[in-house]
């Protein structure tokens, strides 16, 4: 199809974001050309102003505004606490369900080697220097419940063993709402695992 | 594959996320050979599908045959290598087998012993201590399978008997006067070594006890072997593999 150039580089841009093909990428260029300037304008400018104004927390890895985190300026969480997680999006999640109220470290990944993703690609030095500098208590490893998260996990593990505190890993279990039919063996197990009592 | 659908025992050589929530899943078979598939929804916590097509899976899949790639409809584990997740130290060597065997395998051509060898050598990582010789076996078995085995019965370029050093490049022993630069020397109690980790069962190459100089030049071997005859390229996991064994 002859696309007028500026429509094609538009649809070639828009390619490049993830789970945006060719057709979806078309849908949006034409929903942006349908919109009036300023809205545009706007679109664009919020993207940009995204990239220009967040970071990362250079403590924790999350994202931030300033130099540092809102969760890492707030006084009011257990510092003795912190969560470690994958992604900064994982952040969010965890903060959406209202029951954590310690800190947190992004490693910005998971150990996966035919991705040529090592161990120091990952930020474990740093958190082996927070857990040193900052008396943190117990670390709780929230990565992926998939192969690397767990290996992720173990190798962590294996790194704070030495500084004698506590390493938990968040349960397994069933999706809220699911059929135990449908369950996968893995899933099951680990569920049988880490039952608990009901009181 | 040429029915709209169709199933395959296969084992999960590797995934990576494709669009908002699939997962693009390599597979090994034993009659179908390697190829790609699409497990869709398989990132939700909800997929059924999830725990199935992670690496280091091994299943009974059922596929539709999709417009790029099949699509699996249905799958039922019948083997889980969880020590693999449990075990940070045996994960490198689990990653690093079936990278081996993702890259030397080219496509959908039937490989039922490559597939038997890897099945194999992931479950005995999970039941012997000694993953090293377990890894070694591995790689030469494999070279032995791609229809490579090294040579040390005599100077692979003159003939002559009693040859001492080994060429990666030449797959063999040179003797004094044919041995170029890059020669590994190698004594007879690690040439006896190594054809016994190419003959006997993978399942007895524990049984195998090593010196620490031993070690060292079978690594040496192994690595150059493969690497000049299986043409595997950057084998990416073998960094990690060094890093955990260092």
């Amino acid at each position: 199809m002859a696309y007028p150039a500026p429509l094609k580089k538009l649809v070639d841009v828009l390619c490049r974001f993830p789970g945006v093909g060719p057709k979806s990428a078309q849908r949006l260029a034409f929903f942006l050309l349908r919109c009036p300037r300023e809205e545009v304008v706007s679109i664009a400018r919020a993207m940009v102003e995204a990239k220009d104004q967040l970071t990362f927390c250079p403590d924790c890895g999350s994202l931030a505004e300033k130099e540092a985190c809102i969760y890492c300026n707030d006084s009011e969480r257990d510092r003795l606490m912190v969560c470690v997680v994958q992604e900064p999006r994982d952040v969010l999640v965890l903060e959406k369900t209202g029951q954590y109220r310690g800190l947190y470290h992004v490693l910005h990944g998971a150990l996966s080697p035919l991705d040529g993703v090592g161990p120091d690609e990952l930020k474990l030095d740093r958190l082996v220097d927070r857990v040193k500098e900052s008396g943190i208590q117990e670390i709780i490893i929230a990565t992926n419940p998939n192969v690397e998260g767990d290996a992720t996990a173990g190798y962590i593990a294996g790194l704070l063993r030495p500084l004698s505190i506590r390493v938990t890993r968040i349960a397994f279990g069933l999706p809220v709402g699911g059929d135990i039919e449908y369950a996968d063996e893995l899933t099951l197990s680990r569920a049988l695992d880490g039952r608990r009592e009901i009181t | 594959m040429s029915q709209r659908m169709f199933k395959a025992d296969g084992l999960v050589l590797r995934t990576r996320p494709l669009g908002e929530a699939d997962r693009l899943v390599t597979l090994l078979t034993g009659e179908e050979g390697k190829f790609e598939a699409v497990a869709k929804g398989a990132r939700k916590m909800k997929s059924k599908l999830a725990a199935g097509v992670d690496i280091f899976s091994y299943g009974h899949y059922t596929f539709h045959r999709g417009k790029t790639w099949p699509v699996i409809t249905s799958q039922d584990s019948i083997e889980q290598f969880t020590w693999f997740r449990d075990n940070p130290q045996l994960y490198p060597y689990g990653i690093y087998m079936g990278e081996l065997v993702d890259r030397l395998v080219s496509g959908e051509e039937p490989c039922t012993s490559t597939f038997n060898l890897l099945l194999e050598g992931w479950r005995l990582l999970g039941s012997c201590d000694d993953s090293y010789i377990i890894c070694r076996s591995f790689e030469l078995k494999l070279a032995h399978l791609a229809g490579y085995s090294p040579h040390f019965h005599s100077c692979s370029a003159c003939g002559t008997a009693g040859a001492s050093k080994f060429s990666p490049r030449q797959g063999g022993m040179l003797c004094t006067h044919c041995a170029s630069a890059d020669v590994i020397s190698i004594d007879k109690g690690t040439i006896a070594i190594v054809e016994r980790l190419i003959s006997a069962p993978l399942s007895q190459a524990h049984l195998i006890r090593l010196s620490a100089g031993q070690k060292k030049t079978l690594s040496r071997l192994t690595s150059a072997f493969l690497a000049y005859h299986l043409d595997l390229g950057d084998i990416k996991s073998r960094t990690l593999l060094k890093e955990y064994n260092t």
